[in-house]
């Protein structure tokens, strides 16, 4: 271990910001599939890292833009790639967090609703494109890029958190679909489904006791949490735990502490970056959560980030609230 | 990235690496152009579907490859003989073997046996030996426990038969092999509620008798691990349980738990001078149990949410909260 103490803001911001700059990297092209979402977690620290100018605006517009798939009408990973709903979320979350979602114009919004409401089957789920892979990862980011451009109606609401209830489990954990073992990253997407349709009612007092139990106990000896039991701690779970445990208001129900102190430790000293583990490699996806998690814990004077939405709180405070007046 | 450790760079190491992955680069962007070049042309023909298991043998994670390769088959599945859906699910074998965490290749195989012209049990009977091996390999594999629930229920569907006892078995076989799988423990939970649900045990009560033998024995084995811990929370609240039993021998069977746990717990203050922290968390909640069942008078919930403040010092704030709730 390294014992880092502190926050290493600049050297995160500045990894951040070379990502685009690893053309020469073969594993710049191997991870294609994934820029869309890469752009999305890195906005989204520099958001938090109060350093969202370090991005050009109008470069990352016009890359979002290029994302878009005409043939089924949603956004791909990257230009010539195909649209599924995580990437549409991306798309979506990118544009609202630059205050931007107008740059899609009227037709284009038109059918990225369709698109998303096309995916909803005959239960409640979502398939997250054409090819039928169901998953509660794929109910969370239609909810939620709908609520995000104020398009949820009930008859996709209703029977999406009647879906989500189903994959409810007795440990007081989520699975990816009924009766599927409960993983923390699932928790979130259901939890955060429940929250966008704000049906966290839906879940009873004891209910609520035992998804908060089941969550602190993901809290490991080193301070780390994991997102199964017996699994090793990962820095993703600060975000997928404590964002669950903030939406049902028990987010103290962890030792933050020991968990700051995990996360510190996970960060690159020399290059900046947060992995999922210490002395790993660095990533975008760990450093957003690392860095959205303590967040949550209210350390330093980190942006306040939205547990719902993973975007900042002030941007998602201009979501429209579900049901609509 | 999951699991990979951090490199140490130097300047002559970056050289080399760049040097490789140029002509690296430059050969997946032409496959890849070419191959989307294709996609855009329409063109399904048997030589692109070997241009996409090169591209998808270098990059499995290319979704829209794997789109793409779909096309091409169902535009042609009308000609397509057994031997090349064999041959397709061959090729996603060998995928799986080097990345068995990602869920495209899974979704892939799913589609393929759903296309399979023949819809007889034995390509799901060869998918249950295939993914038994998986879990040999890694016993907690998500994806895999979750593939192996379809591959059953599909199964179950085709032969109109019940599985539930051959999988009810395997979880043990799973537990007994490690205690801490906690997916088996899961799988457990599943497959109880179902035979119950559909009558499928005789003597209910003695099956709930044999199961409270099987967990007092898990817990003497690992009484560290969740697992076991969490399935008995399950076990002593679920209507089943609850049900079957008359209150008698529901409040027996709860206070023989709470003595084994007991003991447990004065074993390791023995031997260690501390608590066992989940048989704390147990006896809170077997207390309340006993409680609802009026069967209980001496109550030490506020001395156990105290002892565990200590003792588990992580969730401090939630035995605050159940202090709180319980005063």
């Amino acid at each position: 271990m390294s014992g880092l103490s502190a926050l290493l803001r600049e050297k995160h911001i500045r990894y951040i910001e070379s990502l685009d700059s690893k053309k020469h990297n073969f594993e710049y092209w191997l991870t294609e599939h994934l820029r869309l979402n890469g752009m999305y977690w890195g906005l989204t620290a520099l958001c938090v890292l109060d350093s969202s100018e370090t991005f050009a605006k109008d470069e990352v517009i016009s890359f979002v833009l290029s994302c878009w798939d005409d043939k089924y009408g949603a956004f791909a990973p990257f230009p010539r790639h195909d649209a599924h709903l995580l990437t549409t979320l991306s798309g979506v979350q990118i544009l609202a967090t630059y205050d931007a979602l107008d740059v899609l114009g009227e037709e284009r919004k038109a059918r990225l609703v369709a698109f998303i409401r096309g995916n909803q089957l005959e239960d409640g789920s979502f398939q997250g494109d054409r090819f039928g892979e169901v998953d509660t990862r794929f109910v969370y980011t239609a909810l939620s890029a709908l609520s995000i451009l104020g398009e949820l109606t009930p008859e996709v609401v209703d029977p999406a958190v009647k879906f989500v209830l189903k994959c409810y489990n007795f440990d007081g954990g989520f699975g990816l679909c009924p009766s599927a073992e409960s993983h923390a990253a699932q928790a979130f997407t259901c939890l955060g489904a429940l929250a966008i349709a704000n049906r966290l009612n839906a879940l009873n007092h004891d209910q609520l006791e035992e998804i908060g139990w089941w969550l602190c106990e993901r809290q490991l000896p080193e301070g780390g949490l994991n997102g199964r039991p017996s699994k090793l701690p990962d820095v993703c779970y600060s975000w997928w735990v404590l964002s669950s445990l903030a939406i049902i208001d028990k987010l103290d129900w962890i030792n933050y502490e020991k968990l700051t102190e995990f996360i510190l430790n996970c960060q690159d000293e020399k290059k900046g970056g947060i992995s999922d583990r210490p002395e790993n490699e660095v990533d975008v996806f760990h450093t957003v959560f690392g860095v959205a998690g303590l967040s949550l814990m209210g350390y330093g004077d980190l942006v306040p980030i939205d547990p719902v939405y993973c975007m900042p709180s002030s941007i998602t405070a201009k979501i429209k609230k579900y049901p609509y007046k | 990235m999951h699991g990979i450790k951090r490199k140490e760079w130097t300047k002559e190491l970056l050289r080399q690496k760049r040097v490789q992955d140029e002509k690296k680069i430059f050969d997946y962007r032409h496959l890849t152009d070419s191959v989307l070049n294709l996609r855009d042309e329409k063109v399904y023909s048997t030589d692109a579907l070997k241009k996409t298991s090169e591209l998808l043998e270098r990059n499995p994670e290319f979704n829209a490859i794997w789109n793409y390769r779909r096309d091409i088959i169902s535009n042609s599945s009308s000609e397509l003989e057994v031997s090349f859906w064999d041959e397709e699910l061959a090729f996603v074998m060998m995928q799986l073997k080097h990345y068995p965490k990602v869920y495209w290749i899974w979704n892939h195989r799913l589609w393929v046996l759903k296309h399979y012209p023949t819809n007889s049990s034995m390509i799901w009977q060869t998918e249950l030996a295939v993914v038994n091996k998986l879990l040999e390999l890694d016993a907690r594999n998500y994806h895999g426990w979750h593939y192996r629930r379809i591959v059953v229920g599909n199964i179950e569907e085709i032969t109109n038969s019940s599985l539930d006892k051959e999988e009810f078995e395997y979880t043990t076989t799973k537990i007994n092999s490690n205690i801490s799988n906690y997916s088996a423990w899961h799988q457990r939970v599943q497959i109880i509620s179902r035979m119950f649900q559909k009558g499928e045990i005789d003597n209910q009560k003695e099956y709930i008798q044999t199961e409270v033998s099987y967990i007092i024995n898990a817990m003497f084995t690992d009484a560290e691990d969740q697992s076991v811990w969490f399935y008995i929370k399950w076990f002593i609240k679920n209507d089943i349980v609850c049900k079957t039993l008359d209150k008698q021998e529901y409040v027996k069977m709860l206070k023989e738990l709470r003595e084994n746990i007991l003991l447990i717990n004065n074993d390791e203050i023995e031997f260690s001078g501390k608590q066992n922290i989940w048989c704390l968390k147990m006896l809170l909640v077997l207390e309340d149990i006993l409680e609802e069942n009026g069967a209980f008078t001496e109550k030490n919930s506020e001395a156990y949410l105290v002892q565990l403040m200590d003792a588990d010092p992580l969730r401090k704030n939630r035995y605050q909260s159940l202090l709180k709730n319980h005063r």
